[in-house]
């Protein structure tokens, strides 16, 4: 990676001889932390990938090392694949439907002068409510098909139930639903953000030159508001991949294996099957897949950062 | 159309698009409010939506939880109380300090690739972690106590402390910290008695911030416990596998006690909080 210099005033090199301890003391207990419990784990977890280590068998025999055992295991295992098809799926169910929600609620925000600071206040909610508790209320509560209120609204109307948690399609629909419920906020407040850092006389300069709304949209605002889309998109998609509390809770995974995702069947094998060489080897993979998207999303924050 | 009218009718079609998305946030807050107030007969035959037309609204749940049931619902409670505070102290105290450190000092030029660093935790997938922390844990003796927990939560939050309190700190006037040590104040005041209050606000939003991310956190908190050091979602999974989903109104109740404490913090400290959140694109 490479490294920029940062050019410090001068006259700030006279404390940097005189506290040069203090500047260890201060940093040193978080590298010590974030080292000893990401590095290890993540050294640990590819380590056991490539052996045949087993939570019930740790100490009793000798582990193994089995090379690429695991991951060709992985690559021809179709029930993993069905996992990671689920995890895509889900992934692009929720970040456009997130994208558009968040951007038509934040262009409403920034239009409107009264009552703004009331709707950001209200839209924060969703995200401090734990994963557990919106897969409860929103999932098994206004989904349940014969008593919730969602099927109840619809008979009304005339339509049929959906069978929300037993039909394979509907059981992802619904955990995209949940999903989107509770992150659309995390899209509304980045883009507002994005938004209020448009000067408003560019738009207005625009206007005058002749441009309709649309155009002064396209041309003016959405350049502007990209690179924090970007950022947000990321973030979205990172966490859009690690899915698992919402199915745990709703579907665990089913009906079959309809709705697991990659991180479900980890836990699955790792934890409660001990399998940890198995589940180390498919941790990897998510951890490689990921990389894509944060490797991006750190050449961002990157850029972000030269520029202050 | 005239540009008056026009303008008149944009901010109309916002009001609408805010007050639908309200309503869709709304609706099942409504609906957990309502349902820890409804009895079984309430939920036997259809759903019911208004409380003294549609069903009478009783305080069952909530006797059986604070009541009959007040032990064992405070035990999981007390943990999360205790993992959360304890946790969230450990991490902003270390991750305000190399926050500080990181705006204020040179580190060869590489204070950007050292955040960088403790960012890139955020790829990492909580799978990854879960197996080497079952195992890492199992060999320490400490699977099913609160501070293996306390361990995990406050490792979790520090590279978002460092991240937030670096900028913070970048922000404040230098030269307050310079002339109190001209004056013979060593670095370690400067950063008790100036620069630490100067970043209250900043300090208040990333400690709330950890506080609610340990407080919800479920996927490592499963797999690390399962008895006496269970946090309230854990509890909340468990009941609702024992009672097979069933008594909805208990859930409600117990899915409100969890709710409001956060809920209420976030929404009082929204300034802050929203601030810490959108925080990394803000810069962009």
């Amino acid at each position: 990676m490479a490294t920029e210099t940062r050019t410090y005033p001068r006259r700030r090199s006279r404390f940097e001889i005189r506290d040069n301890l203090w500047k260890w003391i201060f940093l040193l207990p978080a590298v010590a932390i974030i080292v000893i419990l990401l590095a290890v784990p993540v050294l640990w977890t590819l380590y056991a990938a490539f052996t045949d280590l087993h939570l019930y068998r740790i100490g009793d025999i000798e582990t193994k090392f089995v090379g690429l055992a695991n991951f060709e295991k992985l690559l021809s295992n179709r029930s993993f694949w069905r996992t990671a098809q689920n995890t895509v799926v889900f992934m692009l169910g929720v970040v456009p439907a997130q994208l558009i929600i968040g951007l038509t609620v934040a262009l409403s925000l920034n239009n409107i002068t009264r009552g703004q600071k009331l709707f950001r206040t209200w839209f924060l909610m969703p995200l401090m409510v734990s994963p557990v508790v919106v897969s409860f209320v929103v999932g098994r509560m206004l989904f349940q098909e014969d008593i919730g209120p969602i099927n109840d609204i619809l008979r009304n109307l005339g339509f049929e139930g959906v069978p929300w948690l037993t039909s394979p399609v509907w059981a992802m629909v619904a955990l995209m639903v949940i999903d989107v419920w509770q992150w659309s906020s995390f899209m509304i407040l980045m883009l507002l953000a994005a938004l209020q850092g448009v000067p408003p006389d560019l738009h207005e300069a625009a206007r005058v030159d002749g441009a309709n709304q649309l155009q002064a949209f396209w041309k003016i605002t959405v350049p502007l508001i990209m690179p924090i889309t970007m950022t947000a998109l990321l973030i979205r998609i990172i966490d859009a991949f690690k899915v698992v509390e919402i199915i745990m809770v709703l579907t665990g995974g089913g009906p079959g294996q309809a709705t697991e995702s990659v991180t479900l069947a980890i836990y699955r094998t790792g934890v409660k099957g001990g399998d940890l060489a198995f589940g180390s080897s498919q941790a990897y993979f998510l951890l490689i897949v990921l990389m894509i998207f944060g490797g991006a999303y750190l050449v961002l924050t990157r850029r972000a950062m030269g520029k202050d | 159309m005239g540009l008056a009218a026009q303008k008149r009718l944009r901010s109309t079609i916002s009001y609408i698009v805010l007050g639908i998305w309200s309503f869709v946030l709304l609706f099942p807050m409504y609906w957990v409010t309502i349902t820890s107030f409804k009895n079984r007969i309430d939920m036997s035959i259809k759903a019911t939506y208004l409380p003294f037309i549609d069903f009478q609204p009783g305080l069952h749940a909530w006797n059986y939880l604070f009541v009959e049931r007040l032990t064992w619902f405070l035990d999981p409670f007390m943990n999360s109380v205790l993992v959360a505070f304890i946790s969230s102290a450990v991490a902003l105290a270390i991750g305000s300090c190399a926050g500080y450190a990181l705006a204020r000092f040179d580190y060869g030029g590489r204070n950007n690739s050292i955040v960088l660093g403790f960012m890139s935790q955020r790829m990492f997938p909580g799978a990854l972690f879960i197996l080497a922390f079952l195992v890492m844990f199992r060999e320490l003796g400490l699977l099913d106590t609160r501070l293996s927990l306390i361990i995990v939560y406050s490792s979790g939050a520090i590279p978002f402390i460092v991240w937030v309190m670096r900028d913070f700190f970048e922000g404040l006037p230098i030269e307050i910290e310079e002339s109190a040590m001209i004056d013979g104040a060593n670095r370690l005041g400067v950063l008790f008695r100036i620069a630490m209050p100067l970043a209250a606000p900043g300090l208040v939003a990333v400690f709330v911030l950890s506080l609610i991310g340990a407080w919800n956190e479920y996927l490592v908190a499963l797999t690390l416990t399962f008895r006496e050091a269970i946090t309230i979602p854990l509890f909340m999974t468990m009941q609702v596998s024992q009672t097979g989903y069933t008594e909805w109104w208990n859930m409600s109740a117990i899915s409100l006690v969890s709710v409001i404490p956060v809920v209420a913090a976030g929404m009082a400290l929204e300034k802050y909080i929203t601030g810490g959140l959108t925080f990394g694109a803000l810069k962009g």
